[in-house]
This record gives C-alpha cells, sequence and structure tokens, in this order.
C-alpha cells in the first residue's frame, strides 16, 4: 500500500490537509492525482497562525505545497482488507481459469527459461501476460 | 544494513516498515508513529502517531492518528528503541500546559535567527537567506 493508493483510497473521506506555510483545510476528498494535487469540497480553511477561518464550498491544492494529510485512522485496514479481497478474488477467478484452460500459466510444471520440450509448442511458450 | 541492497530511498527504508519511528519535518513538528509505507520520494505513512513537543526537560505528547507526510518535508526518519524509550531523563506533562512554553520557544528562535542574519547581513557581508524552510 504505497502512500499516493491510500490518497486514491481516501475519496470521499474526510481529511485534514496542512500546506507548507502552515494554512490547514479540512474538507472531503473529491479527487486526487500522481502529484498529489487534490480537490476538497465542504472546506473549513484556517490560517497558518489558527487566527482566521474560511469555509469554501470547493478547493483545488497543488500537491507541491502540501506538508501533510491527516486522514481517518479506520482508512488503513479499511484499504487492507480490500485489497486482501481484491487477492483473494483475483485468486479464485484466476484457478478457475487455470483448471479449465489446461497447461497454461505458471505454476504448472516448473520450466528453464525457453525450455520449449515437445508437444505443446504453441500453449506453453513464455511466461508473460496472461495470467 | 544488507550490502545488496543499495542505498536509496527504497533501499534504506525497507528496515524500517512496520517499526516506531520518530519523523522530524521541516517546520521542527516531532511525530512518533509506525512507519507503514513510503515511496521512492519518502513519502511516508505513519500510523498511530503523536505528536511531541519538548521544553527543557519535560515533553508532551498529543494523538494525532494516522498521517500521510509528503516527503519533501522530512527532515530526518529514525528508530526509536523500543527497550529504552522509556528510559529518557524527561518528565511528562500535559499538553495544554506545556504549550504556552514551547510557543514561546519557537518565538525566541524565530527572533533570535532573524536577530542573527540581520547581523550577517550588516556586518559581515552576507546575503539576505531566503524564508521559510531554508534553514535546510
Amino acid at each position: 500500500m504505497l502512500p499516493l493508493s491510500l490518497l486514491n483510497a481516501a475519496q470521499n473521506k474526510p481529511m485534514l490537509v496542512e500546506l507548507k506555510n502552515g494554512e490547514t483545510f479540512n474538507g472531503h476528498l473529491v479527487n486526487c492525482d500522481n502529484f498529489m494535487n487534490i480537490t476538497l469540497r465542504e472546506v473549513y480553511q484556517t490560517s497558518a497562525e489558527g487566527d482566521r477561518f474560511w469555509k469554501l464550498k470547493e478547493c483545488y491544492i497543488r500537491g507541491s505545497t502540501i506538508k501533510y494529510l491527516r486522514v481517518p485512522d479506520a482508512l488503513l485496514d479499511a484499504v487492507k482488507e480490500e485489497q486482501n479481497r481484491a487477492r483473494e478474488a483475483g485468486r479464485s477467478a484466476r484457478g478457475a481459469h487455470v483448471s479449465g484452460a489446461g497447461a497454461r500459466g505458471r505454476g504448472q510444471q516448473p520450466r528453464g527459461r525457453g525450455a520449449v520440450r515437445g508437444g505443446q509448442v504453441r500453449g506453453a511458450r513464455g511466461r508473460g501476460r496472461g495470467m | 544494513m544488507d550490502s545488496l541492497i543499495p542505498f536509496t530511498t527504497s533501499g534504506s527504508l525497507v528496515d524500517c516498515v512496520d517499526r516506531k519511528m520518530l519523523v522530524v519535518l521541516r517546520d521542527g513538528r516531532k511525530l512518533q508513529g509506525v512507519l507503514r509505507s513510503y515511496d521512492q520520494f519518502a513519502n511516508l505513512v505513519l500510523e498511530d502517531t503523536v505528536e511531541r513537543i519538548y521544553h527543557q526537560d519535560v515533553f508532551a505528547e498529543m494523538w494525532r492518528g494516522l498521517y500521510l507526510i509528503r516527503g519533501e518535508n522530512v527532515v530526518l526518519l529514525g528508530e526509536i528503541d523500543l527497550d529504552q524509550e522509556d528510559e529518557i531523563p524527561l518528565r511528562q506533562v500535559e499538553w495544554s500546559v506545556l504549550e504556552p512554553y514551547h510557543k514561546q520557544d519557537i518565538a525566541n528562535k524565530k527572533r533570535r535567527e532573524e536577530v542573527k542574519s540581520q547581523i550577517l547581513y550588516e556586518e559581515k557581508g552576507f546575503c539576505k537567506e531566503g524564508g521559510e524552510g531554508d534553514g535546510y
């Protein structure tokens, strides 16, 4: 779970964003990208000194200005669970596929690089793709 | 450290995952939490984080929770020895008690730095330092 995938998973969750200049933004994450640029909705902005406040309907924050984000504690567990489910689903789907399609993909007889021994020249070639 | 892994961000931090770490930020904040993840920019995911402030021989803690820290702002990342972390000659007090002192410390330091850079500029021929965060 990379930091940026955690951010992606935080969509629609409440968060606190602090900028390098100390200003903070409290709101719900609408969207984000791999530069850490984010948009928030229903935002409360606080000045660096913590003495002035603004309410914004929606705001965009450039990733490079961010110091840190604080996200809900439950998010990490939720994401881990989600990943496990996805992996489980992928495995069972793949398992069914392999048993149906015969000797294909990994996990069949161990075989050296490029060792294509007689018989199935087509189906058993290579290990890339199609998993 | 395993010499098989080159000295890169990703190489140096693998050993720190799931350990309790101290993170110092460029603004001087000190956070302690469990490192759960990081990437090539040293963006960090810190779980069960507490922020600590210090003043002379006392400190205070404040619960903060789950952090995603942008790597640029990290000054230092160090592992905390769980066997020794309680054997420090410091006394813990309430956050609300210590916070005013801590704020005063920050203000004093800021003023001192201003005076210093002013003297360096006027008398020693230094150029004006940049603004926030230029010290690192």
